[in-house]
Formats: structure tokens, sequence, C-alpha cells
């Protein structure tokens, strides 16, 4: 993350420097965008006049203050998703990991905005959540450590015992077809899965501009269940030379803590004692299972970088900088290990068998140990780009150049070429990059030792012994190159909106390092990447609605307030399909965010439940659950969009997001759970689950309206886009239903809307059902219908501010269906029936729309639903309560 | 000593900079203005795949000129 802070802070920084703040202006508008009103454009005027003159606008001195402030250039909001999925790991021998491919989901949301002409303030909320396959060690492929055992696990980091080598250390692996050894030196990565796990990481900037400088601040925190950061920055540019030099210093710090459970998977394999020694293992007992073991460290990472950006000529701009970054702490990362193997040539070696020509054959000792990085880094690096300026085509030519050295022994190099083609509307990008990396002076696929493994007194290994002070197996620190391409392309839409998507292809190989000659093709893999954004340019919507006609734009000129009555916006946060657009051709962006926690006891029907009950009872009537849920979070985020074709049709399309979390434990009396599934998890089951849900698309119909009163009907579906085929530890076993993140059926889901409003007060209410249109998703089951209906009344408490109560009644039937065999409830949260129920919430809530000025139309609410009255179906976990919050802009 | 020094290649380099280059005109810099001659064109974009670069590669983690978190443990 961070890149997208410095870029954020590049985008702050070029709001008002003379190139780029027009471009900042134009990069989402299109060349066709209105300019500022205090030089309006004319009909006949060419493109490149067009260009001359937000160039020339772009200069303070000339931007004169309109008497209606405006949003300024650059002046952003943008929602972004990204996929990221890698290919599977090569295993040799037709093994195939028994966990998916790894695969990222991001979201993301940035604001630019400008206060009072020379502030600016700008926000960023990011949330990754991310599964599937990673290496937790390399090692021969003799080694055996991906072939599954008699019982089916993997042997991982300890090996199946079946590699030997001869007295020059080349490795022998068994045969299964001639019971005999073969020389195979052949290596693999040996493949655990990552703990599923979300990030979210939300930080800000506040920046003044001068004339020709400006200073920055910003800050920000990261949360992951193992890693939390937090981090500061301080940036400024100068201008010199008539805005034709410019001059970027930038200084941060980052401090971190580790909190890393160590996969018990192979936790009691791994030789952990040289952090124990220095008091970063923390165990914590687990009376039902193994303890967990969690590494913990700090880091903190200073950062300095210094840029100058030149204007060569009218066509031609080049930027070139320095970097050094100065690392301590703990740098590893807590999820590697590596092997270290002891040949003792002097040895006896293994008996032949019979008839074998082979050279003596030693058995040799294997001692995973959790890796160890150096506790200081070192980073300088200097960059270099260029964009040059094709006339003929109308297009620019970006390149850049980065050389990487550090004091682990890494020396990088990046070219990077991108060429901005311009076609009509659009904007098509195709984009190549080479990386390239000498790998680290500690780095070995595995550890190789003649001799005997160091002893200590008690006979057992001792790690002290070895004589080295750092090891790693990542392959991130081996030497390889990386060759990637891929496209972007972007458009405008309507008035102040721009659509962009991305995608691109990498492959990881160790021949692709300069000159070849790096590792080996074992750890090669590929991976695509995908991304869409839909932007929303502020000042442009500022400037639509000076330039509307009079009589429209009087129309618009209501107080805010009212517009947002006349809306229906005052309707609380949570209620979802509240109003309609007011005018044809009126467009509305949108985010909604709901959280919902369930904390505490178990429930069942109106009374609580005993642990004996759920033990009993909560997993049917043959099976005896073992775990039952403590506490569940699961956070949506809807992305609203909006448009108005004709004035009684508003046309709706709302992606959403999900992320979920649940922390188990084992219930009171509950059976032994045998070795696998979440007896992994150690002393913390903990399961995460995050990633695009079911997409939404309906229409909003205008029934009635009078002076006061407003009724409208949505047509809506939801498409089956969100996965029900999340896996728990990979893929081993179904997560539970709840976790899933989408319904993964087609569902219809019809309201019926009611607003009134007079004077400083509104009211209305609402009845929705949300109904699958197929008995059972792919995964064998459907959600059960919901019915909600609600009802609200609010109050102006400010011309910008109201405040709403509401009721909630929601009805929602049980699961139908159920997950194919051989899964296996573990708990009332893998049951069917303990899905559903019948609940009262209340709201309060509180809304605010920015009256007039520079961010006139915008809408924000926030609303608590606290349960009042709840009867489970089946064993669930206490409601605590869903928060709301939304922000909405309609132009 | 070290300031003063660099001080002097500081001024020297802006010197080298300013003095090497034809003065563009605000009225010639309409090319420069256009959209897609930003240093990045596509910021969002870029930071997305920079994070993404930053967890699989030894050497991107530390061109940010601002801090950030995030393990990129996986």
């Amino acid at each position: 993350m961070l890149k997208s802070l410095a870029l954020m802070v590049r985008r702050l920084a070029a709001g008002d420097a003379a190139p780029r703040s027009a471009s900042a202006l134009h990069r989402f508008m299109g060349r066709q965008s209105p300019a500022p009103p205090l030089i309006p454009p004319t009909a006949s005027e060419s493109p490149a006049l067009g260009a001359l003159r937000a160039a020339a606008l772009a200069l303070p001195g000339l931007m004169a203050q309109s008497p209606e402030a405006l949003a300024a250039p650059g002046d952003i909001v943008d929602l972004q998703y990204g996929s990221y999925k890698q290919t599977p790991w090569q295993l040799l021998g037709g093994l195939k990991s028994q966990y998916n491919p790894l695969q990222v989901d991001n979201i993301e949301a940035n604001g630019v905005l400008t206060f009072s002409d020379r502030w600016k303030f700008g926000f960023n909320y990011a949330q990754d959540t991310w599964s599937g396959a990673t290496p937790v060690s390399s090692a021969p492929y003799a080694f055996g450590g991906n072939n599954p055992s008699a019982a089916g696990a993997s042997p991982l980091v300890r090996g199946n015992g079946t590699i030997l080598y001869d007295k020059k250390l080349t490795a022998f692996r068994l045969d299964p077809n001639t019971a005999n050894y073969v020389p195979d030196n052949r290596l693999v990565q040996t493949v655990a899965s990552a703990s599923p796990e979300i990030r979210n990481q939300g930080n800000f900037r506040l920046g003044y501009e001068w004339d020709e400088a400006a200073v920055n601040l910003g800050g920000g925190v990261s949360q992951e269940p193992d890693y939390n950061s937090a981090f500061g920055s301080l940036n400024g540019r100068m201008d010199f030379n008539q805005k034709l030099t410019s001059v970027n210093l930038g200084l941060n710090y980052a401090n971190s803590d580790i909190n890393a459970l160590i996969n018990p998977l192979y936790s009691p394999y791994v030789d952990q004692s040289y952090y124990a020694e220095k008091g970063q293992i923390d165990t914590i007992p687990n009376a039902s299972g193994a303890p967990g073991r969690y590494l913990t460290g700090n880091r903190q990472d200073w950062t300095s970088h210094l840029s100058v950006a030149q204007v060569i000529n009218k066509d031609l701009l080049l930027e070139s900088g320095i970097g050094f970054t100065r690392s301590t702490g703990y740098l590893g990362n807590p999820y590697k290990a590596v092997d270290m193997v002891f040949v003792d040539t002097q040895g006896t070696p293994v008996p032949p068998v019979d008839g074998s020509t082979l050279p003596p054959l030693y058995a040799p000792q294997v001692q995973a140990v959790v890796e160890r990085r150096p506790e200081e880094r070192n980073q300088g690096m200097w960059d270099m780009r260029f964009v040059q300026f094709v006339e003929p085509m109308d297009a620019s030519v970006h390149g850049g150049y980065r050389f990487f050295i550090d004091d682990w022994g890494i020396t990088a190099h990046t070219f990077d070429i991108d060429w901005v083609q311009p076609v009509e509307s659009w904007t098509v990008t195709p984009r190549f990059r080479y990386y390239s990396q000498n790998g680290a002076n500690f780095y070995q696929p595995y550890f190789l030792f003649q001799g005997k493994a160091p002893q200590g007194p008690d006979g057992r290994f001792n790690l002290a012994g070895v004589p080295l002070d750092a090891y790693s197996s990542d392959y991130r620190l081996s030497a390889y190159g990386a060759l990637s391409g891929g496209i972007t392309v972007a458009r405008p839409i309507g008035k102040a909106m721009a659509f962009e998507a991305g995608f691109e292809y990498y492959a990881h190989a160790g021949d692709l390092r300069l000159g070849g000659a790096g590792q080996g093709s074992w750890s090669n893999f590929d991976y695509y990447q995908f991304n869409a954004a839909v932007k929303v340019d502020l000042s442009a919507i500022s400037t639509a609605k000076l330039s509307e006609p009079e009589d429209h734009a009087g129309h618009h000129h209501h107080s805010g307030d009212h517009r947002q009555q006349h809306l229906g916006m005052d309707a609380p946060s949570g209620i979802l399909f509240n109003h309609m657009l007011a005018d044809e051709g009126d467009t509305m962006v949108g985010v909604r965010y709901a959280y919902a926690l369930q904390q505490g006891g178990m429930r069942h029907g109106t009374g609580s439940a005993t642990d004996q009950q759920i033990v009993a009872q909560g997993c049917g009537p043959s099976l005896k659950c073992t775990f039952t849920p403590k506490e569940m979070d699961m956070g949506m985020v809807m992305v609203d969009l909006m448009y108005a074709p004709t004035d009684w049709l508003t046309l709706m399309l709302m992606p959403q997001f999900m992320s979920m979390d649940m922390h188990l434990r084992r219930l009171d009396g509950s059976p032994d759970p045998g070795g696998g599934g979440h007896a992994a998890h150690g002393a913390n089951p903990y399961h995460a689950t995050g990633g695009v849900g079911d997409i939404f698309m309906g229409s909003l119909f205008k029934l009635y309206e009078m002076e006061g009163h407003k009724l409208h009907f949505t047509l809506g579906f939801t498409a089956p886009t969100g996965s029900v085929n999340q896996r728990v530890d990979g893929n081993t076993e179904f997560e539970h239903y709840g976790m899933q993140l989408g319904t993964g059926t087609w569902n219809i889901w019809p309201s019926l809307t009611y607003n009134g409003y007079a004077g400083d007060f509104n009211w209305g209410g609402q009845v929705s059902t949300n109904a699958p249109l197929q008995n059972h998703n792919d995964s064998g089951f459907a959600f059960g219908t919901l019915f909600q209906t609600t009802a609200w009344g609010g109050v102006q408490i400010q011309d910008w501010l109201s405040g709403s109560v509401r009721a909630l009644y929601t009805f929602q039937d049980s699961i139908s269906g159920n997950y194919p065999e051989p899964f296996v409830p573990s708990g009332p949260m893998d049951t069917p029936q303990s899905y559903g129920g019948q609940y009262l919430d209340i709201g309060i809530g509180l809304n605010a729309s920015v009256p007039s000025g520079d961010f006139e139309g915008n809408h924000f609410g926030i609303e608590w639903l606290q349960p009042a009255y709840n009867d489970y179906n089946g064993y669930q976990l206490e409601r605590t309560g869903t928060l709301w919050a939304s922000w909405a802009l309609s132009f | 000593m070290i300031l003063k020094v660099s001080g002097f290649f500081l001024r020297l380099s802006l010197l080298v900079l300013v003095s090497g280059c034809t003065s563009v005109q605000p009225w010639e810099r309409g090319t420069l203005a256009k959209p897609h001659m930003a240093l990045q064109p596509f910021p969002s974009q870029t930071a997305l795949r920079e994070h993404i670069y930053g967890s699989r590669e030894s050497a991107s983690g530390s061109t940010a000129s601002a801090g950030g978190g995030g393990c990129g443990c996986y």
C-alpha cells in the first residue's frame, strides 16, 4: 500500500503544477470537458485551443475566484475494484496442491477535496482479502514435502523420510516403481495455505498550496489480524523557473507490529528457538487442542525521496529521483520456514537395495526452522521517467527505469513503457514492464550442510550451533526476472464520471533474470490481475451546475435540504432504493456501507442456548456439534449507481463487496474434533472471507406524486456474482453458509416505497422482499426468502442536518438444501435450520447534506439499528446491531 | 560541510536544468496539459499494481514517497 499513498501524494501535489493540473481535470473528463466557466468555450474552438486555455487557466494567477465557489480541478472521488489470481505452483510428479491458488480481492475508495482554495484534503480507504496456496518453504522433490502421507495430510516441512544423499551431496529419491533410489536434484515449493485474511487501511492527507509550493501532511493505519501498521508522512513541493521545474521531497515513517499464528499444521516441527530466546514467541494455551504459538515483532521503516520534474520542451517532460529507506526490527516473514539438511558422509551409509549399483547413500538429518533475516536493511534507489508526446498519433509514450540496491545483496532493475492512445472518447493504453533482481545473500532454496547437525547437551537439535545469522527460502529473495504486459482502457461517462479498467498478465521466472542464470523453473509462477474503477469529477459537477440554463438551475437551487427532501434522500441511511432521481438526465453516485456484528451468547428461539443443548441438537439429530461461533462481523460495501433516462424511471446498478470474519470456540462437552478442519486452527479458530458479492440491477418507477407525497416501486434482481464456493483452508471443506459471499441464486428483489414531507418533517415506509428464483445454487442450497417492512420519521435539526427514527421488521426463512456430501457440519453455523428468524430493530440516524458551496449536493448518512426483539431459527449467535453509513452525490 | 557540498550540488543541478532547456511559455503548454501527458495518467490503477508488485518483488517496496501499511505476507 506504500505506493497508493505515494500516488495520492503525487495526485495531490499535481493539483496545481502547470503541466499537470489541467491533466487532472481532463483525466476524468475527456478532452471535450467543459472548462471552468470564466472563459466559456466556444463551439468552434479547436481541441488544441481548448487544451491551451485549460493550461493557461491552470496557472494560479489566471484562476480568478468565481463568486460562487467551485470544487477545484482535480477534486475527485473514485471507487476501484481489483482482483488478483495466481497460477498453481508446479509440484512435480503429477501432484496437485490441495489448496486453491492464491487469490486477492481489493476494493478501494479515494477522494481529493479542496477547501477554501488552498487547503486540500485527501482520503483513501482500502480493503484486501486473500486466501489460497502459498509456499512455506522449498526443498528437493525427493523430500516429499507435498506428498500426501498415509493419513492424507502433507508432511510439509518434515518431509516423508525418503530422501538420501551420496558423498557429493546429490539428492536421491525413492522411486516407487523400482523401490530403489534414483538421483534427483529437482526442487519444489512446499505449499501450504495462506490464512484467509482481510486487511483494512485508512489514511488521510492534508495539504496546503501556495502559488509555487505545496506541503502535505499525511498519516494512516493498516490493520490485519497478524499485522498492524501506523504511518505518517511529510511531503513538500517547490516550483521554479515559471513552473517548468518542480522539486519534491518526501519523508515517511511507518511502525508495524506483527503477531502471527505459526501455522499449527507444521508449528510442532519448526524450530522457533531463535525467536523464543528473544522473547518473540507467545504461547496461547488451548484447553481442547494444540496451543497456539504466535511470532511477535516490531519493525520501523524510514523512507525519504527526492525528485525533480522538468519540462524539457513543449512535448517532453522528465522526472528523476533518488530515494533511501532504512528498515529496522523484525523484517522476516513469519509464515516462512527453511529446511536445514545435514548429511553426515563420515557416518554409516544406509544398506543398499539388493543388486543396487548405486554409490553409498546417507540418510540426512532434516530440521525445519522459522526463517531469519537481518534486523536492519538499507535500501537505495534511483529512478527516471519521461513523458513524450507523439504528435502524428496524438498519443504519448511514458517510460521509466528504476535501479534498486540494498545491503542484503539485492540489486534490481525495473523498466516500464506505456503507450497512451486516445481513440475518440476512449483512451487505450498498452503497457509493458520488465523487472529483474539478484538474490539476497542469505537466500537458498534449502540449506544443505555436510556433517552432523549441531546438538545441544540434551541431544536435540541446537540451532545456535548452525553457523548462519540469516537464512530464508522465500522465493521473493531469490534471483529471477518478471515480464508483464497489460492494457488499460478509460472513457468518460456522462457529465462528470469516468470509467477505467485494466488487465495485466505477469510471468515470474528464474530465466527471465537480466543475463539469465536465475532460480530454476521450479519457482516460476504467473498471475493475472484485473481492475475496474468509477471516478467522479467533483469540479465538473460544480461546473455543470453553474452552466445550466436559469430555469433548470432554479430547480436545482432550492436550498440543499429542500432538494434532499424532495428526492427522499432524508430517509435513514440503511434503507435501500429509498428515492428516485428528480429529473431526466440526472445521475447519482453513492456508496453505502453496512457493518453487522454478532457477538456474545448463543440463542435459540427467543431464549438463550447452553453448550450442552447445542452439542446435542445444533447439528441435526444424528450428529454432535463441536464448535460454535463466538463473534462474527460482516462488512458490506454497496456502490449505488443511478441514472434517470426520464423523470418517471430511474435505473440502478449496485455492485456489492463483502468481507466477513468469524471466531469460533470449542463447545463445552463436545466430542473430539479429529485431525482436520478447525482443529488445525489451534487455539484461535478464525475464518475470513471477502470479495465480490451479488450485483443488483433494477428499475425504480414513479407511481404517484403530489405535494408532500411520493410513491415509487422498485423492481430489481440480483445476479449470482458472489462466490458460494468459499472453502476453509484452501479447498478442504465448505465455509459456513453465512460466510459465503453471495447467494449463488438469481433473486428477485421488489419493493414499494413511500416518502412524505411537510415543513421540517419527513416520514415514510417501505415493504420489500428478496426471494431466490432457484431451488438451490451450485453448492446445493438457497438462502431463505427475506421479507422486510420499515417505517420512519425524521425532523430537520439544522438546514443541513436531519435526524431519523425508524422501526424495521424482518422475516427470513431458513436455508433450503445443504452442502453436498462429504460435508459434515461442525457447528450450528453449518446447519441450514440455524439461519433466518424474525427480528424487530429500532434505528436512529442522522443525515447531512451540503446545502451550498464547493460540495453542494453531497449527502452523508449514518444509522445504527439496535435489535429490540429476536426470534432465531435454530441456534444462532446473538445479534449485536448494524451500522449503516452512506455517501451520495447526484448531478 | 556535507550541507555545504550538497547545497552546492543542488544549486548546480538546478542551474544545469534551468539553463539546459529552452523556455516553454505558458501558452505553449497545451500539449503538456493533455490528460495523457500526466506523469501518472491512471494513478489509482498504478497504485494497485504497485501494491501487488510490492508483495511479489524485493525491490518494489521502497520507492514510495509515502509510508503505508500492509504485510503482503501471503
